[in-house]
């Protein structure tokens, strides 16, 4: 989809891409928001991975 | 005596000095300016001197270095094939822990709120007279995202590379100025004093697995500007495996600081005063201000709104650092949270949106691309 090279076109792009960002941006918050039950399959030790380096 | 005259200028000719204009003077005095901004006033130094001394060489007309063959010219292309944007952002994931941002992902919503700056500039560069693709280049300024700028305005109108790039880092640098006003214009003073509580530890599997399912989210949604944040996530995930240090120290340091090399001679190597100065220059440094204000005030309004709804208020100077300068607009939140108390510490939460907002830049980046039409 293509907007108009006008004014209008820079107005309508303004809306639909603010509102999406904010939309899509609160979606991401969402998925952060469940990052704690990660925490559920177990605990990786930093320890552990330091001493694996290569 | 003919002849003497005439080989006379025939070697003139060779030499730059025929084709020297004022229009290169000035842009060899704005070159000094930026060399002296980094060196005697600090500002942006990895940035300025670079750009000041090839704006500098690219404005004496002798100078090859601009045209195919010379250095300078590779260093665009660099640019132009869009190779450098992505690895700066390699090597910013390698430096950046996104802790603050999964450990408040309520504040994520700041990093969109604070664009709204964006299209302000948008509208306001069609107004202006800018074609569609131009304003949405003006417009990404206010994303305060030095690389997302230069990616978009590459795609959408690379003729203006110099301009939006010059006008995006030098407001970047000028943010502890542009901003303060705004947000302390915006807030109460009860407001700025309010103190947040301490966010919880994020463990290293979610830090391991933020990366992964980012990745995976900007490509699955946002092709156009996949590129970046895909490498901002390979650099963040070299960083937080703990078992690639050495890889994640290479891209941090030695890498990061070879591309900033390459970025800033790009720059500064488009900045010939046949493109440069022109009133179109002009109307985009303004509008890059405006954007820069009306980001930043849109941000702290959100912060303001979405106390309306939350039991826990949150600071409301946190907003203007969804702003996506990493790390300039959490500091800037932080130092005006301390000028009215100094215990009060926001750096840690700030960082939270101002991350985000790096993601934010890069939605409406990809957004715009998408309905604008270029791939």
């Amino acid at each position: 989809m293509t907007m108009p090279d006008t004014v209008y076109g820079a107005v309508l792009i303004s809306f639909i891409d603010f509102f999406l960002s904010m939309l899509i941006i609160s979606g991401i918050g969402v998925v952060l928001a469940l990052f704690p039950l990660l925490n559920r399959l177990g605990r990786i030790d930093d320890a552990t991975l330091r001493k694996s380096q290569h | 005596m003919d002849e003497i005259l005439a080989f006379t200028r025939a070697l003139m000719d060779q030499t730059g000095l025929a084709h020297f204009w004022w229009g290169n003077l000035v842009m060899i005095v704005i070159g000094c300016v930026a060399i002296y901004l980094a060196i005697s006033k600090r500002y942006e130094p990895l940035l300025l001197v670079g750009i000041g001394f090839s704006c500098i060489i690219s404005n004496v007309p002798g100078s090859d270095l601009i045209l195919p063959g010379g250095l300078f010219y590779y260093a665009y292309q660099g640019v132009a094939l869009l190779i450098v944007p992505p690895l700066i952002f390699f090597g910013v994931g390698a430096m950046t822990d996104f802790a603050p941002m999964i450990a408040n992902p309520k504040l994520v919503i700041l990093g969109a709120a604070a664009h709204l700056g964006i299209f302000v500039a948008l509208i306001g560069a069609k107004l202006l007279g800018f074609t569609l693709s131009e304003s949405g280049a003006i417009g990404i300024i206010g994303g305060a995202d030095g690389p997302m700028a230069i990616f978009v305005t590459m795609k959408l109108a690379p003729h203006l590379l110099p301009q939006v790039s010059v006008a995006a880092y030098s407001y970047m640098a000028l943010m502890p100025l542009i901003q303060p006003p705004v947000m302390k214009l915006l807030t109460t003073r009860k407001e700025r004093l309010i103190r947040m509580k301490q966010s919880r530890q994020v463990t290293r599997l979610e830090k391991i697995v933020f990366p992964i399912v980012i990745g995976i989210i900007v490509n699955l949604f946002f092709p156009p500007v996949a590129p970046l944040i895909t490498m901002l996530m390979l650099g963040n995930l070299f960083r937080e495996s703990l078992v690639v240090d050495r890889l994640a120290k290479t891209a941090a340091n030695d890498l990061m600081n070879v591309i900033i090399i390459i970025l800033t001679v790009a720059i500064g190597s488009t900045m010939s005063a046949d493109r440069f100065l022109t009133v179109d220059t002009l109307l985009i440094v303004l509008l890059g201000l405006v954007a820069f204000v009306f980001g930043t005030a849109s941000g702290v309004v959100g912060a303001k709104v979405m106390n309306l709804f939350l039991k826990e208020k949150i600071n409301p100077l946190l907003g203007s650092a969804g702003i996506a300068s990493v790390p300039i607009a959490a500091r800037v939140s932080h130092i005006v949270a301390l000028s009215e108390d100094k215990e009060n510490y926001l750096i840690y939460h700030a960082m939270g949106p101002n991350l985000a907002g790096v993601f934010g830049t890069a939605i409406s980046g990809g957004i715009m691309l998408a309905l604008i039409g270029v791939k």
